[in-house]
């Protein structure tokens, strides 16, 4: 059986004088998809920032109780924040690839920790390696040196997935990854995320329900910056135990 | 459409047309008039002579009507001033766009916006008392009044054009590049030079041509530090004329109708060209950040 990658105890989250996450106990196990759900503003986009710490870049923002990686609190001082990025990857609800080249684009992270002062074959090899991770290559192969931003939506959004995959993470954060996408992108992105399922802990945040039955292995219930509830996926979508749960699966509510 | 509204209809559009045509016209009409009299000067003189002789001595006898000279002081002077305003401009605007905190933001912005209200006879005056005297006794040459106290001056004239429209480019790098880039694990620093200037970097060079249009235009202060020599520049640390200040200093002192006239015509007809190829290329550069 796996073992948990993230841990929260008692994490609680202030945006100034606004509450934003109570008390959540949270988590997430490897090699597992994990899906937070919830209405919007309920904290769950909050909730999957503290993995990777983005929400240091808000002003005024506090956190106290634990969050644990791999046994290791990610907020004590001691923390090499620019490796805890490396290490926990993040795709954004809008793609947002650099408007430089392809190539450029997966090896961005790769360049920035210093990593990529090799030969150029090799430098090929890890670009080619990492297409083909997210079933990019065969239609990029021939583009590597055009401008990423003018891809179309699907494809930027899976070179955001690949350019973070060449830094070797342990876990991949989404949030909202398919909300600009057309439904058949949709599935397209989805069934990308069961095949690197394999190989890396997921945690994904979307408003839409269908899709975290369709991916998920667990999920969590947000409501009002409170985890309501969490368990297997299979659990949650069929007997909740809290009415708020319920009525937000079933629609009664959010 | 009763007819009372078509008159006023056809009244509005005219008057509005006949607006928008002014400037254009206006435009014209001023090129027109450099071009009827600066040519003049091309019935003595061959346009060889005028652009490559490095003799202006426009009232001696025989007169010579060589504006190398003029060209390569205006050169060297906005060379000069380029040099210390592109990499103090885009610095300043980075700073602003991405590095201050709000309040600092703010007094920068509207420093630099004082910056450009200040006129240029006054940045001439200070230049004549304060840099003038410095670059005399800094550099040990026999008088300040040099290429390069126009360069200074003139540098902080491209400021405020540099930075404020260099901070507009990277204000507008949208925040998702920004993000990815920190999510990555990337520095302040790293997001700033690897995302945020190339993702801006025809905003900046629009910027940098706009500034060094304000430049080579300007007469006043450069004509107040430069030392107006119009020999063949030296160097740096010599007194240069530029083309703007040679028609500045002559026009009120020229014969109408003469070729010294004409020749000051011919000035501004190459003024007018190079501003002309400066504008238009920055404004390819801003067209291409717009698509």
């Amino acid at each position: 059986m796996s073992s948990p990658v993230i841990q929260t105890e008692g994490l609680s989250l202030f945006y100034g004088d606004f509450q934003a996450l109570r008390n959540v106990n949270f988590t997430v196990m490897e090699k597992r998809i994990t899906a937070i759900i919830g209405p919007s503003g309920c904290g769950k986009s909050t909730l999957l920032r503290v993995f990777n710490r983005m929400n240091d870049l808000v002003e005024g923002v506090q956190v106290s109780g634990k969050v644990l990686l791999d046994g290791q609190d990610i907020y004590a001082p001691e923390t090499d924040l620019l490796a805890l990025r490396k290490k926990v990857g993040m795709v954004f609800q809008r793609p947002n690839p650099f408007p430089i080249s392809v190539y450029e684009n997966i090896l961005f992270g790769l360049r920035i920790h210093h990593l990529a002062d090799k030969r150029r074959g090799e430098l090929d090899r890890i670009v080619e390696e990492s297409l083909k991770s997210v079933l990019l290559w065969d239609d990029l192969k021939d583009r590597l040196a055009n401008i990423a931003t003018n891809l179309s939506l699907e494809r930027q959004q899976k070179l955001c997935v690949a350019r973070l995959l060449v830094m070797r993470p342990e876990v991949l954060l989404m949030d909202e990854p398919c909300s600009a996408l057309d439904p058949m992108a949709t599935a397209r992105v989805e069934e990308l995320m069961q095949e690197l399922k394999k190989n890396y802990t997921i945690v994904i945040v979307t408003h839409n329900m269908q899709q975290a039955a369709r991916v998920s292995d667990d999920t969590g219930y947000m409501y009002l910056g409170e985890l309501v509830e969490f368990g297997p996926t299979q659990k949650i979508f069929t007997t909740p135990r809290d009415k708020r749960t319920e009525e937000y699966i079933t629609g009664r509510a959010g | 459409m009763p007819v009372r509204y078509k008159l006023k209809e056809f009244l509005f559009e005219t008057i509005i047309r006949a607006s928008g045509l002014a400037s254009i016209i206006a435009v014209g009409l001023i090129f027109f008039f450099l071009l009827k009299e600066g040519t003049l000067l091309f019935q003595t003189q061959t346009l060889g002579d005028f652009l490559l002789g490095k003799k202006w001595y426009p009232i001696s006898e025989p007169p010579g009507f060589g504006i190398l000279p003029l060209i390569l002081g205006s050169l060297l002077v906005t060379l000069g001033a380029a040099i210390i305003s592109i990499p103090l401009g885009i610095a300043c605007a980075v700073y602003i766009a991405e590095v201050a905190p709000p309040r600092i933001k703010e007094i920068l912005k509207s420093g630099v916006e004082l910056l450009a209200a200040i006129p240029s006879v006054v940045l001439g005056f200070i230049g004549i008392v304060t840099v003038v005297p410095w670059i005399k006794s800094t550099f040990d040459v026999p008088t300040g009044l040099t290429a390069f106290a126009g360069s200074f001056i003139l540098a902080f004239m491209a400021m405020p054009t540099v930075v404020s429209i260099a901070e507009d480019a990277l204000h507008s790098v949208p925040k998702i590049y920004k993000e990815g880039a920190y999510a990555l694990g990337a520095t302040q620093w790293q997001t700033i030079y690897r995302v945020v200037l190339p993702a801006a970097a025809s905003g900046i060079v629009a910027a940098v041509m706009l500034g060094i249009g304000r430049v080579v235009g300007e007469t006043m202060a450069v004509m107040m530090v430069t030392g107006n020599s119009a020999s063949m520049p030296k160097g740096i640390f010599y007194p240069v004329r530029t083309l703007t200040a040679t028609v500045a200093a002559e026009m009120g002192e020229t014969v109408q109708g003469s070729d010294h006239y004409f020749s000051l015509f011919a000035i501004g007809i190459v003024l007018f060209v190079i501003t002309f190829a400066v504008n238009m290329t920055a404004d390819v550069f801003i067209h291409r950040r717009r698509k």
